[in-house]
């Protein structure tokens, strides 16, 4: 009995030893062969089908390694213990390799779609819009008043002979009235208006002080057009009325505006000068930024470039709206622009403000913040 | 005016300044030097100094006039020119003012043995400053004078007339050949004009005659100085076209007074230099005569006005320098004003002088001055004018700014409203004379320069205002005026972008409908007049095809009209969505003579403006004499079936109609 125990064992340590061996080789060989395989051939797809048909080979219900992976059930302990991690391992190799490629060609896929979904750039541009230069500048003035407190008016072109001449200190007689050539819808009471005072008539009139106005407007004279002359201009005219102002509040308003527009270093000089609806009357000048003053063709030798009129409201004006002189006073100033926007924009001929020439580049533009 | 330096030093005793610091001073106080030429003059060298006088300083049309201020400023007293008093002869002169209401003062004095020649050369150089010609020496010395003093005077051929010469009002003449040769013709309607018992021997104050004028020959002659109402030589110089030294001085007004020094300057000169003698008595008619002004001035007038303290006796001195009778009476100055000084009337004149004698640039000016806080009172139309310019600049619009005048016969195409058209009477662009009846006029003009110059992308718009009249009576409204011009049929995109610009700026309710008058170049069946809600605002129409293009699309918008109706309330456009919106179409039909727009107004109301998010026409589809319509109505914070409900009601539909 006991040597037939003893036979038993060394059978059984034989058989374990070599099925051990059988085991790790042929586990190991045919584990090793089917995730070479599997590798390979995923190496090679290049399709979800294809990939699907190497999951049903390898990994599907009746896969290799699935049936691998289900034999474990029926090996002995010994055998399990052997075999087991190693199909186990394979098992799980072969699930990371064919995510990877599953991942990989998804990724691929994707791409491909997102390219057939891609625009390509179109280097044509948008056109964009423009204002233009003289609404430009307006603003910018515009701008610059409305921070101080002012209100923007405008008023009518058709205008009457009394706002444009009698209640600025204009009678019919006056000489002054040839500072103004006058084109007449219907001599002599109906005109196109010669300068924005108008509007300070219209104000003073309806208008109770105290106030602070800037009228940008369109002015008309009876000049024939070339290239410096022009029969319409456009003026920037200011007024204010209050209880208490002087020629001191008009300089610091002028030059303001200068300093704003040009820089702290400008050079402005007030000098004495008639217009019918002020007094006093001033001329404002700004030094040539061409010469500083010593004389040159741009400021015709004088060294100063004039730059619009300026002074107190006249009492006439004054009274003639109603307004009582020894409460109010006031001071108005005005500006031609054509010229100042001219300079600005390189523009050589005054026409080109009004039509023709005129032209905005498509894609460009200047902002005036 | 121009003055030489010379004069000054003459005319100023005592007067160091050089010409350009006089210049600077004469610029700072109301007489800019716009131009300063080094020349020679008597065989020395000498400056010629250009001022400009506006038209309130009659006075300074003279070189004693400009030395007087200069002298006012350098606190110096002037020397005119001796000029002795005329040695009158026994003849009467036969001269008669009929248009008494015209003249305001003539002297005249007949010169007999006179021998004209040829000027003394400082004469000629002289008169060459102000580009002069020499005539002869009793003309040049007439011209001397008046550069002198700013008097005009006229010298006249006594043979050459009948011995009656009188100043009228032409009633008989038809021209007259002046002394340069060229005949003017008159039209007898208030020329004033100097004539003798046959014929028109000058047109006053502006330019004397052929017939009586000074040869080389003359001998005896009549020397008027006269002094004119200054509005009826304008309106002479301006009728007649007459533009001459004499008229520029008279038309501004000068001073009665010194009418008297001017002839006896006039008459010693002629004597020392031509020989001759006063024959006759010295004519004068001076009906009225020219007063200095007293002026009560209160002294803190000055300082108030301009700002800074001014002394008091600062203010004395610059009277005294202007050669303005200053006295202190308790504490205000009356000042009594020279006659030559025509523009000061009113005490805030004389501040006006205080202050530019006392120098402006004595006035700071350096800091921005702190007015008072006053109300907003820009009116909404500038507003919504520059919200409008950045909308559409942001639509790739281009603004254009153009004439507000047109060709005759353009109006007639661009019209649609009932009005007349406003039509000027003088302008000298004679082919522009109409104002425009619609933004179209500038528009169109700059699509045709665009186009010549190959201007790609024409999307432009302008605001300004159009202008007409109706029964007498003259308006204008501020308008927007927008055109696009496409090589492919985009009538219904400029509509768009139209429409987005109106909502934009807070309109509603855009609704289209035939108008009763279509312009003439609109295409009629592309033209229709924009409202919001019930009011007209405006008209868009495609153009007939142009020069240059076929498609070419216009719209104008009324902004005075945009603006009342914005100032009512209107529905928002925010809405916090709780819910999903949910779209629904509807098919309907409607003759070809309904609106779409009031059947759409329609089933807003029924469906309610808390439930309908947006109300759209997807599509049309015109049958015989009816059109098919397919409408989009987005419902929103109410659940599908609420929505159904409400679709099918407002619609009218069958209820088993898939929507």
């Amino acid at each position: 009995m006991e040597k037939k125990r003893i036979y038993y064992i060394i059978q059984i340590a034989i058989f374990i030893i070599t099925a051990f061996i059988i085991t790790e080789k042929d586990s190991n060989g045919m584990d090793n062969n089917i995730l070479e395989r599997m590798s390979q051939e995923l190496e090679a797809a290049k399709s979800p089908e294809e990939l699907q048909e190497i999951w049903r080979k390898y990994l599907g219900k009746k896969g290799e390694l699935k049936i691998l992976l289900k034999s474990i059930a029926a090996m002995s302990d010994a055998e399990k213990s052997v075999q087991s991690p190693a199909i186990q391992a394979a098992h799980k190799k072969a699930l990371d390799l064919f995510a990877q490629k599953e991942k990989s060609l998804n990724q691929a896929e994707a791409g491909k779609k997102l390219l057939s979904q891609a625009e390509p750039l179109r280097l044509q541009k948008a056109k964009i819009g423009h204002l233009h230069p003289i609404t430009q500048t307006i603003r910018m003035l515009n701008q610059t008043f409305t921070e101080m407190g002012y209100s923007i008016m405008d008023g009518p072109e058709i205008e009457t002979e009394e706002y444009c001449f009698r209640r600025l200190n204009v009678p019919s007689d006056h000489p002054a009235r040839d500072m103004q050539d006058t084109i007449y819808i219907q001599e002599p009471n109906i005109l196109l208006r010669t300068q924005t005072s108008s509007i300070e008539a219209h104000v003073l009139e309806d208008y109770a002080p105290p106030f602070k106005v800037v009228c940008p407007g369109r002015v008309y004279r009876n000049e024939k057009v070339n290239k410096s002359n022009h029969f319409i201009f456009h003026h920037y005219q200011g007024i204010v009325v209050m209880e208490k102002t002087s020629l001191k509040d008009l300089f610091g308003t002028i030059e303001y505006l200068f300093k704003k527009i040009y820089g702290p270093e400008v050079k402005i000089r007030f000098r004495n000068k008639y217009y019918p609806e002020v007094e006093p009357g001033v001329g404002p000048d700004m030094q040539c930024f061409n010469c500083q003053g010593s004389g040159c063709a741009v400021c015709k030798g004088v060294g100063w470039i004039e730059m619009g009129g300026a002074g107190m409201i006249h009492p006439n004006v004054m009274k003639m709206a109603g307004l009582d002189t020894k409460k109010w006073k006031g001071f108005a100033f005005g500006l031609g622009l054509d010229r100042w926007v001219m300079a600005k924009y390189n523009i050589t001929d005054i026409r080109t403000l009004l039509g023709g020439n005129l032209g905005y580049k498509y894609y460009k533009n200047e902002s005036t913040l | 005016m121009k003055a030489l330096y010379s004069q000054f030093k003459e005319l100023i005793p005592g007067l160091k300044a050089g010409a350009k610091q006089i210049g600077e001073a004469m610029t700072l106080t109301g007489f800019m030097m716009d131009s300063l030429e080094e020349v020679v003059y008597k065989g020395k060298k000498d400056y010629l100094m250009g001022f400009e006088v506006r038209q309130n300083r009659g006075d300074c049309f003279s070189a004693i006039g400009l030395a007087r201020e200069a002298a006012a400023f350098y606190g110096l007293k002037t020397q005119a020119p001796k000029a002795k008093p005329i040695k009158q002869g026994k003849e009467k002169l036969k001269i008669k003012i009929e248009s008494k209401e015209t003249v305001k003062r003539v002297l005249a004095v007949k010169i007999d043995g006179l021998e004209n020649k040829e000027s003394p050369a400082w004469l000629k150089e002289y008169l060459k400053f102000y580009g002069l010609n020499s005539i002869n020496l009793l003309v040049d010395l007439s011209n001397y004078v008046m550069m002198l003093t700013g008097y005009p005077s006229h010298l006249i051929d006594f043979k050459k007339t009948d011995g009656q010469l009188s100043w009228a009002l032409n009633s008989e003449f038809n021209s007259i050949t002046t002394l340069f040769g060229t005949t003017v013709a008159l039209s007898k309607k208030e020329e004033l004009i100097i004539k003798d018992g046959e014929k028109i021997i000058a047109l006053a104050g502006l330019v004397g005659g052929k017939d009586a004028a000074i040869d080389m020959d003359s001998d005896s002659i009549i020397a008027e100085v006269a002094v004119y109402n200054g509005a009826i030589i304008r309106k002479n110089s301006r009728s007649l076209n007459i533009v001459t030294e004499a008229g520029h001085r008279l038309e501004k007004g000068l001073d009665s007074e010194g009418a008297e020094y001017a002839m006896n300057l006039l008459v010693s000169l002629i004597l020392e230099h031509a020989k001759g003698k006063v024959s006759s008595e010295v004519f004068s008619f001076y009906p009225k005569k020219q007063s200095s002004r007293t002026i009560k001035f209160e002294p803190g007038m000055a300082g108030d006005i301009a700002g800074v303290e001014i002394p008091e006796k600062e203010i004395l001195k610059i009277f005294k320098n202007l050669n303005f009778k200053a006295e202190k009476i308790g504490k205000n100055i009356s000042v009594k004003v020279p006659s030559y000084r025509l523009d000061v009337a009113m005490p805030e004149d004389l501040a006006e002088e205080v202050a530019r004698i006392y120098g402006y640039d004595k006035i700071p000016g350096t800091q921005p001055p702190k007015l008072k806080v006053t109300p907003k009172i820009t009116p909404k139309n500038i507003i919504l004018a520059e919200k409008i310019r950045d909308i559409l600049t942001s639509l790739a619009f281009d603004e254009i700014l153009s004439w507000p005048l047109t060709p005759a016969g353009l109006n007639e195409q661009i019209n649609y409203r009932n009005w007349n058209k406003a039509v000027t009477q003088n302008s000298m662009n004679e082919l522009f004379p109409e104002l425009r009846q619609s933004m179209a006029a500038g528009l169109l003009n700059q699509l045709k320069e665009y186009s010549k110059k190959n201007v790609e992308f024409i999307d432009i718009f302008e605001i300004g205002k159009v202008f007409g009249e109706k029964n007498g009576k003259y308006s204008e409204n501020d308008s927007l005026g927008i055109m696009s011009v496409s090589n492919k049929k985009t009538f219904n995109e400029f509509k768009n972008k139209t429409e987005n610009l109106l909502r934009l700026i807070g309109l509603d309710g855009i609704n289209y409908f035939e108008p009763s008058a279509k312009p003439a170049i609109a295409n009629p069946a592309s033209c229709w007049r924009i409202a919001s809600g019930k009011n007209q605002i405006g008209i868009i129409y495609k153009l007939v095809p142009q020069e240059n293009s076929e498609n070419i699309y216009f719209a104008e918008i009324n902004i005075a009209k945009t603006v009342e109706i914005l100032s009512k309330p209107s529905a928002g456009s925010t809405v916090e969505l709780n819910q999903k919106l949910i779209p629904l179409d509807a098919n309907i039909e409607l003759d070809i003579s309904e609106s779409i727009f009031e059947y759409l107004e329609e089933a807003k109301k029924k469906i309610g403006k808390n439930r309908l998010w947006s109300i759209d026409v997807t599509d049309a589809y015109k049958t015989e004499d009816k059109i098919k319509y397919t409408i989009r109505a987005s419902y929103q914070e109410i659940t599908d079936q609420e929505a159904k409900k409400i679709h099918l009601e407002a619609f009218n539909l069958n209820p088993n109609q898939q929507i």
